[in-house]
Formats: structure tokens, C-alpha cells, sequence
């Protein structure tokens, strides 16, 4: 970025950022620097890259128009705690409205690989058009600023997401990695491919601790461009940290912001898993395809009992206090950790284990390892074969595919080998469009074409209005279950006001983590922005910015056909209400009819002026 | 007056998982979260009688109090 000026809400074109268009068809690499049009453009992230998605008109997410674009946030490489993300967006192959038009999406990670690039000096990468051979793009920092070559990447073809990082990493140092896996590579009958970004700890150890930008199949948008990996090759150039960002950090990691997402032995939380023990007391963690049964089968997946079989370690991101990973490790006789097996965070470990019927440790590290090697959205994944379990259980004469029912741990782990493959497009394709195809679309628990990640819709009418995927671009599943809010006022004020902020983390590089629960407008954002970057922008001006850029994105997703009758919850939720969850019911038709009137009430004359 | 007090999750650890405890009248909430030296950042939600409360609340004779760690995102 060249700052020409300290006001970037007054003077936004002073600030310009570097870009390089990557064009296959005609084989150009440009590099240019671009005057920011608004705050959202010197955010960054999907604040920046929806404004270019919407001056495209894209009909399939599949063509040379639409573009890969990968970017960075301002905080992206600076010393403020947990600021390492990466941003890929696209239209996107999976998400999609019922006119089958393909939504703008976006996806974010964290690793070591968000630095690397920016510190290349490149703020952002658009690829235009397909590679007609294999390729990855090699992003490096050169005496005359960032330089951007394609590699020919055919020694890449057919290896797992780890694999394709150890083997680019025997050819260069000091850089990290983004790759895609074998399901990237099928893109043709896998639309939710992941991408897999590389940490420090996997380049140490080389075992498969590895970051992922999941959600919205952009590695499957990667593999139909035939780029099979990014390289970011750069000097470290971390700033000795000030005064002001070291008070930030030590807040983020001591106050109340992250507190609870630090390891137990610390006296955290024990990251997100925690919300296992928690959901269960209400009955709402998602048992069998989101019909929890009041039963205690989910507490077989505490941490409580699983650490009585493995190892647990609390691992982190580069120099990331939070240290909310927890890795699962054999156990040895004298209690030390043996192979490592799996990453469990909440949502992949339910969507994999509890909610497809599976109630074992060891077989839920087995699914998750091979989501993540294949390079899979594992909410995607797991999502959309549970709502094949679900289909075979009402079927049992005629069921789908290999006949997997609930627990069927075999038949389940070969159900997600084929569909890495690319031999199942029947599940690779995503819920919505294998529900459509079976005629029983009232259990797919999708919306607006994107699975729900592990928190029960009965617990989030939010749903309906995140941009981006469930819980991570609409901050109210706790609304109800953490803040007992059963009140209208209360939601349409959630959902309006307060929790579509969440957001904000996508556009600057910082984790959700960094303060979940208030956002980035705050004054330690301020003070992070003024301490690293010297400017001056107030918590005000960032609350303005990020809500028009989520204005952005609902406005876009109305533009690819939406009506507004797909903002809604998966139709068994009032058509079979379920009496396990102990929890008001908020999600009965006429509460929900009337928050819809609310809402676009509030949206309708803001998205009109945008 | 007798309270039942029910801890969730990390809580159990070094704690218990259900137990008794009698209390005075004018009890609320926040002394039961001192006595047990829960940190505050932790506490997420408070249950009395299985509805959602406060730690300003104040309890009464036979409640069961059921405090849960914070839970934040996947
Ligand atoms: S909070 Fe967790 S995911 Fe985010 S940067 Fe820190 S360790 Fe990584």
C-alpha cells in the first residue's frame, strides 16, 4: 500500500494499493497501483474485492470471467495479534440462488501465508481468464517491488494439500504456501474445494497443521483456472512492536477478547470446542443430520473424554498468543504425544463425527484428516453427506450411492474418498443441489445454497441474512443460546445492527478471535491502525465502511437472483419442530414472518442507496 | 436456603459437576461465581432454573443455578 495521505475515510484515493492481474488469455501480467475508492477499498478483503465481483455480470461460476481474486487486509502483516489473514474471492460454485445463478463469495484463512505475501508488497492477485496447463504462481519480492511468474505445476497433479506444500517448500525458502487438494483439482464434480495455507508449524514439523480458506468452494475456482498453488516468497518484515500495539495484544490475550479461546492450561477456554459441552446443556448440538434427540450420545465428544484416549496439544499461528488450535495427538503408554491426527475446532468435528452418526475420537480424526488433505470445506462435506444418511434412513428399500446410514463409519469414509475424487458429484456438487435432485429438499440444511455450519438453525434465525456462510459472516448464533434473547427487537437489532459487523474481521486481516464479540470497531483497532500505519480513523468511520460493505454483499447476492423468500431456514425446522431443544422457539413461521418484514424494512431503503 | 449449582465444561475442572451448597437469603448470582473463583471472561451464560439470568440475580430457596463457559464461533 503508498500512503499518500493519514485520512483514509476523508481521502481514500491518497491510499493506493498494488495489484497484479495475472490474464491467461492474452498472457499479460500487469502490475498497477490503484487509488482506494472508499474505506472498504483500504480495508481490504471482501470490502475491496466485492466492489470489483460486482462490476462483473457472471452466470456460471465456471467461465473465464470470473475472476480468482486473492488479497489481503490492512492489518495483514503487522504486529497486531492474530493479523495473518488471507482473503479469496470469486463467484462461487457452490453457493447459489434457486434462478442458479452463482453468489459472490468469499474466503478467509490464517497461516503464515497471508504475511508472506504482503510482505512481497503485493496487496492483491487477480487471475482472469484459465491457465490451459497446470501452474502455480510464484509471488516474490524483487529490488524493484513485487514480481508475479507462473511455474509450470504438473510434478503437483494428484497430491494432497500437505503434500503439495512439503514439495514446494524443497524449493523455496523463506516462503509460505496456499495449494489446493485432489478435490480442487476435480472441480468439475467437487464445487466446494478448499484452500490450504501453510504455517510455520507444518513447514517445522512437516506434519499437516495447516490453515483453510474453506467455505464457498473457492479451490475449486483455483483448480478450474488450473493453479494449482501460490508461493509467497519475501523477507520477514515484521515491525519491532510499539508501545501501542504491544498494550493491544497483551489486551487481546489477557482481556476479555480471546480470553476464552486460550488453552485450558492457561487458564482459557480451550478454544472452540468448548461449545460442545456448552450446546448440550440445551440439547442443541446437531445429532444426525441437525436433529439432536436429548440424548447424552454428543458428550462422547467432549474434550473431557476424548483426552482420556489422546493427547490434546494447544497449538497457535505464528507468534498468535490465542493459541486456540487443539490438536489431537496419539497417546503414548507414558501419556507423551505419539502421531499426530487431526485438528478439532467445533464445526468440522461435529459435522464429521455427532452429526453423520459418528460418536468416536479416533474415527472423527480419520474423516477430518482426510477432508483436510483432500482440501475439502469439511461444512460442506459433512453437511451434504449427512443429508444423504438422512435420505437413506427415510429410504431403506431404495437408498443413494454406497447405501451409508448414520454411524456407518466405513461406508462414510468411502463416500468421502470418492467424492475427493471427483466420482460423487452427487455430494461434491453440495446439498442444494443433490436435494433438489431427490425431490426432499425440507431436510437440506443449506441456505441460499451454502451448508450451516454445526450451530442448529431452531438457535439462529441470522442465518437467513449472512453473506458468506453461516456463523462466520453473521455474528448471531449466540443470540439465543449465549445472550437468551427470544425477543424480536432483539433480533431485528442483532441482525441489522450489531452482529452483521463480524464482518469487518474479512476486510482488515485480523482473526475473528482478535474480539469476537465487539468487532473491529474499536479503539484497539484505532490504535493499531495509528500505531502501525499512521492513520487516523475512527471506530465510527470503520462501523460505516464494513456496514456498507455487507450492504454490498446482500445487495449482490439480490442482484444473482435471489428472492427473498431463499432468505429462510431449512424447511424441516417448523415443518417438524424438534421438542429436544430446550430453548425458546423462535423459529416458528409467524416470529420468522415477521422478522423478515422487519428486516428488509430496515435493508430495503439502505440497499436502494447504496 | 439450599442451591443446587450445576458447572459445565471447563468448569467441572478441580470443581464438581452438580452439588448442594446453602446459602443466606439475599444470595446472588455473583457470590456463588466468587466463591468458586470463575473467571469472569469465561462465564458465558448463567441458568436459573433453566432460564437464562444474570449474575445480579438474586436466588431463592430450592433454584438450581447452571453456569456455562462462553462459547465463540467455529
Ligand atoms: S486466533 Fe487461532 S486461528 Fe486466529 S491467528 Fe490465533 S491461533 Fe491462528
Amino acid at each position: 500500500m503508498k500512503y499518500l495521505t493519514s485520512d483514509p475515510a476523508g481521502e481514500p484515493s491518497s491510499i493506493l494499493y498494488s495489484r497484479c492481474t495475472v490474464d491467461f488469455k492474452s498472457g499479460k501480467v500487469q502490475m498497477e497501483d490503484i487509488p482506494c475508492r472508499n474505506l472498504e477499498d483500504v480495508l481490504g478483503g471482501f470490502g475491496r474485492s466485492f466492489q470489483i465481483l460486482a462490476e462483473r455480470n457472471i452466470s456460471q461460476a465456471y467461465c473465464g470471467e470470473n475472476p480468482l481474486i486473492v488479497n489481503t487486509g490492512l492489518l495483514t502483516g503487522s504486529s497486531a495479534m492474530t493479523g495473518m489473514r488471507t482473503y479469496f474471492s470469486g463467484y462461487s460454485p457452490v453457493k447459489e440462488s434457486k434462478k442458479g445463478l452463482p453468489a459472490a463469495m468469499w474466503s478467509a484463512g490464517s497461516g503464515n501465508f497471508g504475511n508472506k505475501f504482503k510482505w512481497t508488497g503485493l496487496d492483491e492477485l487477480v487471475f482472469e481468464g484459465c491457465s490451459p496447463n497446470p501452474v502455480y504462481a510464484l509471488i516474490r519480492e524483487t529490488a524493484e517491488g513485487p514480481l508475479v511468474e507462473l511455474k509450470p505445476a504438473d510434478h503437483l497433479l494428484g497430491l494432497s494439500t500437505h503434500d503439495k506444500i512439503m514439495a514446494l517448500q524443497k524449493e523455496y525458502d523463506n516462503a509460505h504456501f496456499a495449494a489446493i487438494g485432489q478435490a480442487g483439482e476435480q472441480w468439475e464434480n467437487v464445487y466446494f474445494g478448499a484452500v490450504t495455507l501453510s504455517t510455520d508449524n507444518q513447514l517445522k514439523s512437516g506434519t499437516d497443521k495447516m490453515r483453510f480458506a474453506g467455505r464457498g468452494g473457492m479451490g475449486s475456482l483455483m483448480g478450474y483456472k488450473n493453479i494449482l498453488a501460490l508461493v509467497a516468497q519475501s523477507s520477514d518484515k515484521l515491525k519491532p512492536l510499539t508501545p501501542a500495539v504491544k498494550a493491544v495484544n497483551i489486551n487481546v490475550v489477557k482481556g476479555g477478547g480471546a480470553a476464552r479461546l486460550q488453552p485450558i492450561s492457561r487458564g482459557g477456554g480451550g478454544g472452540t470446542w468448548a461449545a460442545y459441552d456448552v450446546l448440550q446443556v440445551f440439547h442443541a448440538v446437531p445429532v444426525n443430520n441437525f436433529r439432536p434427540q436429548g440424548n447424552d450420545l454428543p458428550e462422547k465428544l467432549f474434550r473431557s473424554q476424548v483426552e482420556q484416549q489422546f493427547h490434546i496439544k494447544s497449538e497457535a499461528c505464528h507468534r498468535c498468543g490465542i493459541t486456540c488450535h487443539n490438536n489431537v495427538y496419539e497417546m503414548k503408554e507414558d501419556g507423551s504425544p505419539g502421531e499426530f491426527l487431526a485438528k478439532f475446532d467445533y464445526e468440522p468435528l461435529n459435522l464429521l463425527s455427532t452429526n453423520i452418526g459418528i460418536h468416536d475420537a479416533g474415527l472423527a480424526t480419520q474423516l477430518i484428516h482426510l477432508s483436510d488433505n483432500y482440501g475439502m470445506d469439511s461444512i460442506s462435506l459433512g453437511v451434504t453427506i449427512s443429508y444423504l444418511l438422512s435420505y437413506n434412513e427415510r429410504h431403506p428399500e431404495q437408498p443413494l450411492l454406497n447405501g451409508a446410514t448414520f454411524g456407518d463409519f466405513e461406508k462414510i469414509k468411502e463416500l468421502v474418498e470418492q467424492t475427493a475424487q471427483g466420482k460423487l458429484p452427487e455430494i461434491g456438487r453440495g446439498s442444494k443441489r443433490l436435494s433438489e435432485s431427490t425431490g426432499e429438499t425440507s431436510y437440506a440444511y443449506h441456505v441460499k445454497g451454502l451448508e450451516l455450519p454445526a450451530y442448529q438453525p431452531e438457535t439462529n434465525p441470522g442465518y437467513a441474512w449472512a453473506i458468506a456462510g453461516g456463523h462466520m459472516s453473521m455474528g448471531t448464533y449466540g443470540l439465543l443460546t449465549r445472550e437468551g434473547k427470544s425477543d424480536l427487537e432483539s433480533w431485528v437489532h442483532g441482525i441489522t445492527q450489531t452482529k452483521l459487523q463480524i464482518v469487518g474481521f474479512d476486510m482488515i486481516g485480523l482473526c475473528k478471535f482478535f474480539d469476537i464479540t465487539k468487532g473491529i470497531c474499536t479503539q484497539m483497532v484505532v490504535d493499531c491502525l495509528k500505531s502501525e500505519l499512521n492513520l487516523d480513523v475512527t471506530a465510527e468511520n470503520i462501523a460505516a465502511a464494513v456496514r456498507r460493505a455487507f450492504l454490498r454483499g446482500l445487495a449482490l447476492e439480490l442482484r444473482q437472483g435471489y428472492e427473498k423468500s431463499e432468505y429462510t431456514l431449512p424447511a424441516e425446522v417448523w415443518e417438524r419442530p424438534n421438542p429436544n431443544i430446550k430453548l425458546p422457539n423462535i423459529t416458528n413461521p409467524e416470529f420468522f414472518a415477521e422478522l423478515q418484514k422487519r428486516i428488509w424494512d430496515i435493508f430495503e431503503p439502505e440497499l436502494a442507496r447504496l | 436456603m439450599n442451591v443446587t449449582i450445576k458447572l459445565v465444561g471447563i468448569f467441572q475442572i478441580s470443581r464438581f459437576k452438580e452439588a448442594v451448597h446453602e446459602y443466606p437469603s439475599g444470595t446472588r448470582v455473583r457470590d456463588l461465581v466468587d466463591e468458586l473463583r470463575i473467571s469472569g471472561p469465561l462465564l458465558g451464560i448463567v441458568l436459573i432454573n433453566d432460564i437464562h439470568a444474570c449474575v445480579e440475580d438474586l436466588l431463592n430457596d430450592g433454584d438450581t443455578v447452571c453456569l456455562l463457559p462462553f462459547i465463540d464461533g467455529g
